[in-house]
């Protein structure tokens, strides 16, 4: 068991944006989760990846307690997120962006970082645009910046936040590859939500389905897209909700 | 879709890649020749000319105020926090190492050096309000600089109140603390070089650009923010202490002023924000400026430096050195002749 | 006792005065995301204005309000115009509209320098020193009238924002200015406004601050600082809400003399500002955004 989550809460005040979520995730696994808007997905990405601190549960990596970490020794311990809207730093070129976050040390053995980045930058398909800044790139370019930038922290989980909505079914196809690419070559467990069906059915091992921050639902896309509940929970029919219960 | 390059093994293959990109120096050799030749020109200047004490006072004024200014900038310029406050620590440098000589008669370094490190420490103690952001940083820093202020004005055993500090110095020692001054202003134009192409220079660039973003790719915000802010008010109490002992007569009212304060902004957004060495072309014209304004538009100086930071933010963000940029590549173009690809 | 209550009232006068200047300066970064750093410089113009109106024609401060309104408008207006237009997009609350503000300061300060003195003034009317006694307590003439004229200001700009279809407007590029261009609300035009309106209330609250304190070229640092506060500390949403936070800021700096050396006071401004920033830096209510 690579990440898992027991019982994670997140409330603010009075509203509960997740409530008890479990779950596991395995190496070279690659998880989708989903569910109806505000089902809590980014919320849920943002306790994994340290952006903020659960209410309640916790969160383990290989065993170890991560929970309540600052996001950036969740990236030291091996945890790292992609944006919902991508981030680049936009005084940076392409290879600096990714540099600096190949430089995750104090004492960077420099050598070893540019190379990190080089090679990383190859692997997503910007190598011819390193000395350029983020703003020339399309939104699909920085989209593979912002996951070239991530792969270069070497993370162990990789947490991908809908990084397919929003680009063209050309740029979404090598996308899916590269995430593939990710799972298999570099030996990264992926956790994606996406609002893109197709996509994330066809890229996941397995699924979670999210619904008001409870967890619906747990298994492959096929059992998945299947369940009463989970069907329920996007049409928001009542009588199938009772029908199921 | 992007073709492997050469140095690159093919795909699939596990095998670690080629160096593809060699680490660049930090300072490269011509870069590294010319600045010692300012410096050593410089050095010898006093000694080759015959320089007038105005002149002589003018110049070690400037020096120390282009240590002020880079370090200034390693806030305002590379992490983009931008302080109304620095006085603070510039005060502080200046007090502490008054005090240090007159009641403990040690020799000037370590005085200055005492100064550096209570100025140093009283930025750290500034922690908390590094967690603020933009505008919210910036308005606090003012009033960090007029508490202080207040503070240490009626801090009479300290400061001496409004009557101040006359510090002990022979002339002999005043001429030599130009050199010292020389030093100073050289090692922190070279540390700002150092620092901006250095991975802590990305890393505050990154922190700059999304500070969240960069928490997000394992940088911790608060630890560099700190180390910078320490730095930054250590070097500028040095120059507070420095300008103790050469002009030998320090009051509250003037070290932790307000219009200190704008000095340093002035300074680094005159010479180019953010930009290594643009605070040093900022530091030697305000001096001047300031010196020709007080002499002959006493009651304009203060509308001059307005309407220069205002014209600076719209035309030339990068001041000076944005400017001599500009002109540059003007000047390349036209050269280039009639070729028009880029 | 008596004591206690005339503390508490002196806060409460004092809280008129510190509202309508966070008004000010909250109306501007509500809706522009922008931090007027000028806004101390436009107070002091405001104050310099009503002393002048004063000195020269004899014209009462209070009545001088509807010029000292409109003349701080137009210099909002042409600040805005010229100067914070022309940033680029996205400068918002960034350095550059913070040091270009710093400099409208600068210009303003230097303006009064040169037009007036840089020694104290303030405005003393023949009323000035006279004094009424509420519940046994002296109160200034000057101070009761000024809390009648911010909560007249309050009133006004509640009923602004909420019933005038300007007003709406604000409102609305306040929460999403890129919305309002999809339905044909000219940004511009409101941001325009919103600068004017700011300063309006800057200048205003520069005549009130005249006929209670003195003032000199260089005030506006501790206005600045204080107005930020209240700012931070009371939200944007509601007026009722700055006006609660005026007067917990008053309340801090009248209460605060019985425990720090009078030269301090001024500094509990910064004071206050360092803990609210640090603790409490979504205000009491938690709000940001003009709802």
């Amino acid at each position: 068991m690579l990440l898992s989550t027991r019982g994670l809460t997140k409330r603010f005040g009075g509203l509960c944006a997740l409530d008890g979520v479990s779950l596991e995730l395995r190496e070279r696994e690659i998880l989708g989760v989903i569910g109806p808007n505000g089902a809590g997905k980014t919320t849920l990405f943002s306790l994994i990846s340290g952006s903020q601190r659960p209410t309640s549960g916790e969160i383990l990596l290989d065993g170890q307690r991560v929970s309540g970490l600052p996001a950036h020794r969740c990236v030291r311990a091996g945890i790292v997120r992609t944006h919902q809207i991508v981030r680049p730093f936009g005084g940076l070129t392409v290879f600096e962006n990714v540099l600096v976050a190949a430089i995750h040390s104090r004492r960077p053995a420099a050598s070893h970082a540019r190379d990190r980045t080089a090679e990383v930058l190859e692997f997503v398909g910007l190598a011819d645009r390193t000395t350029q800044y983020p703003s020339t790139l399309t939104l699909g370019g920085r989209k593979r910046l912002e996951l070239a930038r991530a792969l270069s922290t070497q993370p162990r989980v990789l947490l991908l936040d809908e990084v397919i909505a929003g680009i063209n079914p050309a740029e979404a196809m090598a996308f899916a590859a590269l995430i593939r690419r990710v799972r298999d070559e570099r030996a990264i467990a992926v956790v994606m939500t996406e609002h893109v069906m197709p996509a994330v059915m066809s890229l996941s091992d397995r699924v979670i389905v999210l619904d008001h921050g409870k967890q619906i639902a747990d298994g492959t896309p096929q059992q998945v897209v299947a369940n009463p509940h989970v069907i329920a929970a996007y049409l928001g029919t009542t009588e199938t909700e009772a029908a199921a219960s | 879709m992007t073709e492997p390059s050469p140095s690159t093994p093919p795909s699939g293959a596990a095998a670690r890649p080629t160096r593809v990109a060699p680490v660049p120096e930090l300072i490269s050799r011509p870069e590294g020749v010319g600045f010692l030749a300012c410096v050593a020109a410089l050095a010898v200047l006093p000694l080759v000319l015959e320089l007038s004490a105005y002149a002589h006072n003018l110049i070690t004024l400037a020096l120390v105020m282009i240590a002020g200014a880079l370090a200034w900038n390693w806030m305002g310029g590379f992490v983009g926090q931008v302080s109304f406050g620095h006085a603070a620590m510039f005060g502080i440098g200046g007090f502490v190492t008054g005090r240090l000589m007159l009641s403990l008669h040690l020799p000037g370094p370590a005085c200055w050096l005492g100064g550096a490190i209570v100025a140093g420490v009283f930025a750290l103690g500034a922690h908390p309000m590094l967690r603020l952001r933009g505008p919210y940083f910036s308005i606090a820093t003012i009033g960090v600089g007029e508490a202080s202020r207040l503070v240490f004005t009626y801090w009479e055993r300290f400061t001496g109140g409004s009557t101040g500090l006359s510090l002990p110095i022979d002339s002999d020692a005043k001429y030599c603390l130009y050199w010292w001054a020389l030093g100073l202003a050289g090692v922190v134009a070279a540390a700002s070089v150092v620092i901006r192409r250095s991975s802590l220079g990305l890393k505050l660039l990154a922190i700059k650009s999304d500070v969240d973003a960069a928490a997000d790719v394992g940088i911790s915000a608060t630890f560099y923010q700190d180390l910078i802010f320490a730095l930054s008010g250590a070097v500028v109490g040095l120059a507070g202490g420095l300008y103790a002992s050469y002009f030998s007569f320090i009051e509250p009212k003037d070290m932790f002023g307000f219009d200190r304060s704008i000095g340093f902004v002035l300074m680094a957004v005159i010479g180019g924000v953010g930009t290594p060495l643009g605070p040093v072309l900022g530091a030697v014209v305000f001096v001047l400026l300031r010196t020709y304004l007080l002499a002959s538009y006493p009651q304009l100086y203060l509308g001059l430096y307005g309407l220069l930071l205002i014209f600076i933010i719209l035309f030339e963000p990068l001041g000076l050195i944005g400017l001599s940029r500009r002109v540059l590549r003007r000047l390349r173009r036209r050269g280039a002749g009639t070729s028009v690809m880029p | 006792m008596s004591r206690f209550f005339d503390m508490i009232l002196s806060a409460v006068l004092l809280a008129g005065l510190y509202a309508t200047m966070a008004y000010g300066l909250g109306l501007i970064y509500g809706v522009l995301r922008v931090v007027n750093l000028a806004h101390g410089g436009v107070i002091m113009a405001g104050a310099y204005l009503g002393w002048y109106l004063h000195e020269r024609f004899g014209l009462d401060p209070y009545l001088s309000i509807p010029v000292v309104l409109g003349f701080s408008f137009l210099l909002g207006v042409v600040m805005y115009q010229v100067l914070v237009r022309r940033l680029p997009r996205g400068a918002a609350g960034g350095p550059a509209s913070l040091l270009l503000l710093f400099g409208v300061w600068l210009v303003l300060r230097n303006i009064a320098y040169l037009t007036f003195t840089g020694d104290d003034q303030t405005i003393r009317t023949a009323y000035s020193s006279r004094s009424v006694s509420i519940l046994g307590s002296p109160v200034s003439v000057n101070r009761l009238v000024v809390l009648g004229i911010a909560l007249v200001i309050a009133v006004s700009l509640h009923g602004f924002l909420k019933r005038t279809q300007v007003g709406r407007a604000i409102r609305a590029v306040a929460q999403n200015a890129d919305s309002c261009t999809l339905v044909g609300i000219d940004v511009n035009r409101i941001y325009t406004l919103s600068f004017g309106i700011g300063t309006a209330l800057s200048g205003v609250a520069g005549v009130l601050l005249a006929t209670i304190f003195s003032f000199n070229p260089d005030a506006g640092s501790s206005e600045l600082l204080k107005s930020f506060v209240v700012v931070v500390l009371g939200g944007l949403g509601s007026i009722f809400g700055v006006g609660i936070a005026a007067l917990i800021v008053a309340a801090a700096e009248v209460f605060a003399i019985l425990v720090l050396p009078s030269y301090l006071t001024t500094a509990v401004g910064f004071l206050l500002l360092v803990l609210v920033l640090i603790f409490r830096p979504g205000g009491l209510f938690g709000q940001r955004v003009l709802s």
